[in-house]
């Protein structure tokens, strides 16, 4: 079953000599339960690629497609309730919300919602992140790979059709960067859950199902581990 | 650049928007100082003028001295003039009359005329021998003199006064209302009045000795020393109270609360400049914890990141501190212009372009001084951050939590909104108390509203600018005259009454005396607001009817039949009305009946009116009162009343523009310093707004989560302004008003209800702006945004 389909995607910047083509043309797709990565140099076009796919930007022209659905066509509060409910961000930078514990955290989404968060759902999801005796902690009180789990968990909380993963081990060191990604695959495996993680980490994609390489605006699939196909 | 601080201009370029918004608080702090304190200048200012020229420009009137003390103090240091000055038929008992009309003689020294009143001389010179005199504008006019003329005052005794004239003098608003001449004399023509008086005491010819200071801020020191040296008691000095009051010398006990009350509301607008500062100042360090993180990653110092914080905030004062003194004065100029185009007659001496200096100064300390001390703590709080914040990349850090924020009680949007206001304490008691302050100085500057109305009679819709009136009192004013009158194009509106004073009553078996007095429409139509029971209209239109003003012994009611007896007759008039006050005054035994004309003529067989007012068009000058003086002729008195009208209009519209423009200021003030506080705090977390917005949230929930952290803000703020305002304005109120005229205080339910609205709508309209502009930034350009 097809979650993403993107055709013909371009994203430019600037206008006259300013003018930078951040992707070209891009076309490609994913199926549920597959588990992607973007490799590629910084300024490739990878995170417009991403903020394109999650409707955090706009393209300039072609088409993203999720669930057969265009974001673009929707308005702005549809498109930020079916982002909400379909689309699970990680970020480089965690990005949590320091006032709320770890619990709070990963209900966010939920919460934005209005909707009761199932203790159940949550549980589950606290141990497998390994984190169910930091639940009343604040993020200020975790290491930076128990705020990348928080984040994940925060991701998979709603169930999303997509999670989008911007360098998700950017900011951790190699052993907490391993963890991340075998979290992330086990969430692929466990829940069936597609995931297109970015990174420049070419280390990490020998457990993801495919690899994208994106250079100057332009997307290949690598096909196999980017390891794979390099080696 | 060749020193680290010159890093200052290139990060305000970077950071402009955020700049703009402490330059904007600066600004505002700055503009509230100047303005308030320059339009208190400013009206000082005019206060001084107009009392200079309605009461004269001496400190103290000295009296029981003698010729040889008076002598003396005029030579003493500090004294820069001294006058005696007496008068003769000030109040019209003792008969002295021009041409049949009352004279008030004044015999005085020439400093009197030339040092202590202001442009007093109109022509001629003060008499230099003892046969001159010199006399008032209107008795100049009224009787066709010139300066040479020779003029006959008739004495009690029927003796005459002769003087040769040897000049004219400004009208004072009494002689112009008494239709009473003014005659300016020498002091030794003017003992020679007293025949049996050899004396050289100053009171025996009814004088005192005025005095003026050559230091007018030094006067207390020199009353003091000249009491002392002299043996004055308290009672033979008396102070020109209002002029020495304006000028901060005043020893009465009432500007004693005055000059407290003044500089309570002085600190309070020190405070409300110094909190909006601190409160911006903490929002901007607190934005950019980050980039004082990456300074001391890349080797800044604690002290030179301090240094670095002072240096942009004394940078913002460049442009902020002028920019806010601009304002100020602008708002003082035309305050100004306004008060110049109201009452050109006492204002029109105001400097078109006038510089409060004090108030420029207030401005540039408290800018810089609050800048300087208000950068100390987010200085010190930027000189905190540790280097590993710049590295972390995660900001949110940067504001330490303490407490999960409670998403049980508020829906995630509200709850974190809460938060977002409780999470830094010290910005929620700067935000909360600058509001606070708001509320606080609105009461507070809302107390001299009570103060004006107390202090000054507006005029009422019944004030005349000229009277024709009977001078025995009687019914003698021809009716054909009103007629006259009200056709005159320069004449608005003229409208008679005629009085029948003392007239024995009988009223439900008590006897009684009552004045019965004729009102025609117009005066029934003002007197409307005064009603209490009963009805004006079966007045007017009904027979024998009357209405009863109120008096506390009062025992008559609507319906009840008061029987009058007039010349021997017995007449009924039947009460269909009270009013609770009029216009005019009667003994305390003394009822006050009014009826309409067809009433009075009935009851009292009179035809003429006792005295007709005129109220004059716009337009109408000095020779349309004349013609309407020629109208009347010489055998009433004609009292002109514009004069005192525009002493008492130029003193309200001063204190009205002034106190109004104090309010308004404030409340201006309020409103920008609540949008541009929310616009700092939201604009402070925009990049954790950023990513609320990719998890899911949407604008409408941005919308409630910003005016959620708004309103715990206007709450808090709202509850301590008006616990403290409700405090500092019943204190002003028991200086200003309960001292004087003994007026319990109320809350004012009015002025809180307007200040809480101002407060709550800046509050709904500063979220708006905020948030629709995160809406249009892309959610990529929001998280990454600095």
């Amino acid at each position: 079953m097809q979650i993403l389909k993107i055709q013909n995607l371009c994203k430019t910047y600037g206008k006259g000599e300013a003018k930078v083509e951040a992707l070209k043309d891009v076309s490609f797709s994913l199926e549920k339960g597959e588990f992607a990565a973007v490799v590629g140099e910084s300024g490739s076009g990878k995170s417009t690629l991403l903020n394109c796919i999650g409707a955090l930007d706009n393209p300039t022209s072609g088409t993203i497609l999720m669930d057969g659905q265009n974001l673009f066509s929707m308005k702005e509060e549809e498109r930020t309730i079916f982002r909400r409910r379909n689309i699970g961000f990680i970020f480089q930078s965690f990005q949590l919300v320091s006032e709320l514990n770890v619990e709070q955290n990963i209900m966010f989404p939920l919460l934005l919602d209005y909707r009761k968060p199932d203790p159940a759902a949550i549980n589950e999801i606290l141990e497998l992140l390994g984190l169910k005796e930091r639940r009343s902690h604040l993020p200020s009180q975790l290491s930076g790979g128990q705020q990348q789990r928080v984040a994940i968990g925060r991701a998979l909380i709603t169930k999303p059709k997509l999670i989008l993963a911007d360098e998700p081990t950017g900011n951790l060191d190699s052993k907490n960067s391993q963890d991340v990604v075998d979290l992330l695959t086990q969430c692929s495996r466990r829940y069936q859950q597609t995931i297109l993680m970015i990174t420049h980490n070419k280390n990490l994609t020998a457990s993801v199902d495919r690899v994208f390489g994106v250079s100057d605006g332009v997307l290949k699939d690598l096909g196999g581990t980017a390891d794979e196909k390099l080696s | 650049m060749k020193n680290y601080l010159d890093l200052v201009p290139i990060s305000a370029k970077v950071h402009r928007k955020q700049s703009r918004m402490s330059v904007i608080c600066i600004v505002l702090a700055v503009f509230l100082v100047t303005a308030i304190f320059g339009m208190a200048d400013m009206f000082i200012r005019s206060q001084i003028l107009q009392t200079k020229m309605e009461s004269g420009s001496f400190h103290i009137g000295i009296r029981d001295i003698t010729d040889e003390d008076a002598a003396l103090i005029a030579k003493r240091k500090g004294i820069k003039a001294t006058a005696r000055y007496g008068t003769l038929n000030f109040s019209g008992a003792a008969e002295y009359t021009l041409e049949g009309k009352k004279a008030i003689i004044a015999g005085c020294d020439e400093a009197w005329v030339m040092e202590m009143l202001v442009d007093f001389v109109v022509e001629g010179n003060f008499p230099q021998t003892n046969t001159e005199a010199m006399i008032t504008q209107g008795a100049q006019e009224k009787f066709g003199l010139g300066i040479g003329d020779r003029i006959t005052i008739k004495q009690p005794d029927g003796e005459k006064l002769s003087y040769t004239i040897s000049g004219f003098c400004a009208e004072a608003s009494k002689t112009r209302s008494e239709d009473a001449s003014g005659i300016f004399i020498t002091t030794d023509a003017y003992r020679s009045l007293y025949p049996g008086v050899e004396s050289d005491k100053l009171a025996d010819y009814d004088s005192m000795l005025y005095v003026q200071f050559t230091n007018e801020f030094n006067a207390q020191k020199e009353i003091a020393d000249l009491k002392e040296q002299y043996g004055l008691s308290d009672e033979q000095v008396s102070e020109n109270t209002k002029l020495l009051g304006l000028l901060g010398q005043s020893g009465n006990s009432f500007m004693g609360q005055i000059y407290m009350a003044a500089g309570v509301l002085f600190v309070l607008v020190l405070i409300s400049g110094i909190m909006m500062i601190a409160s911006s100042l903490n929002s901007n360090v607190a934005q950019r914890t980050e980039f004082f993180g990456l300074m001391r990653c890349v080797g800044a110092t604690p002290k030179q990141v301090m240094r670095l914080v002072r240096k942009e905030a004394l940078r913002w004062c460049r442009f902020a501190i002028p920019a806010g003194i601009v304002m100020g004065i602008a708002v003082i100029w035309v305050l100004c212009a306004v008060l110049r185009f109201l009452s050109p007659a006492y204002f029109g001496q105001m400097p078109v372009f006038g510089f409060s200096i004090p108030s420029i100064c207030a401005g540039i300390i408290i800018g810089v001084l609050t800048v300087m001390l208000a950068a100390r703590s987010p200085a010190r709080r930027a000189a905190r951050v540790s280097p590993l914040a710049a590295v972390s990349g995660n900001a949110n850090e940067l504001m330490p939590v303490r407490r999960a924020a409670n998403t049980k009680v508020f829906k995630i949007d509200a709850a974190l909104g809460v938060h977002h206001a409780k999470a830094s304490r010290k910005n929620l008691i700067l935000m909360a108390g600058s509001f606070a302050l708001s509320i606080i100085l609105f009461l507070s500057f809302s107390v001299t509203v009570e103060f004006m109305n107390h202090a000054l009679t507006p005029l009422r819709p019944w004030t005349s600018d000229l009277s024709i009136i009977s001078p025995e009192s009687t019914c003698s004013v021809d009716h054909e005259l009103m007629k006259n009158l009200q056709s005159a194009p320069e004449v608005k509106t003229a409208y008679g009454r005629m009085f029948a004073y003392d007239l024995p009553i009988t009223v439900n078996g008590a006897e009684r005396k009552a004045d019965l007095i004729s009102y025609e429409e117009k005066q029934f139509e003002w007197a409307e607001e005064y009603l209490l029971e009963g009805s004006i209209g079966s007045v007017i239109n009904g027979e024998n009817t009357g209405l009863m003003v109120f008096k506390q012994q009062n025992l008559v009611q609507v319906g009840d039949t008061v029987v009058l007896n007039v010349g021997g007759q017995t007449k009924e008039i039947q009460i269909a009305g009270i009013l609770s006050d009029c216009p005019f005054n009667s003994a305390p035994d003394v009822e006050t009946i009014i009826c309409s004309e067809d009433t009075f003529r009935q009851v009292t067989g009179e035809t003429d009116y006792t005295i007709i007012d005129v109220q004059l068009t716009r337009y109408a000058g000095d020779d349309d009162v004349s013609a309407i003086r020629q109208m009347a002729g010489p055998k009433y008195t004609f009292a002109d009343e514009r004069m005192k009208n525009s002493n008492t209009l130029g003193t309200y519209y001063c204190f009205w523009l002034f106190v109004y423009g104090f309010l308004v200021l404030i409340a201006l003030i309020t409103v920008f310093n609540i949008i541009n506080s929310i616009a700092m705090s939201v604009s402070a977390r925009t990049k954790q707004y950023g990513a609320f917005r990719a998890i899911g949230l949407s604008t409408r929930q941005l919308r409630k989560m910003v005016a959620a952290e708004a309103a715990v803000y206007t709450g808090i703020g709202g509850i301590i302004g008006t616990i403290i305002g409700l405090i500092c304005n019943k204190t002003l109120f028991r200086m200003l008003v309960s001292f004087r005229w003994g007026n319990a205080w109320v809350i004012p339910w009015e002025e809180l209800g307007i200040i809480l609205l101002l407060i709550l709508l800046s509050m709904a309209v500063a979220v708006q702006g905020p948030v629709k502009k995160i809406q249009k930034m892309s959610i990529v350009d929001t998280i990454s945004a600095q």
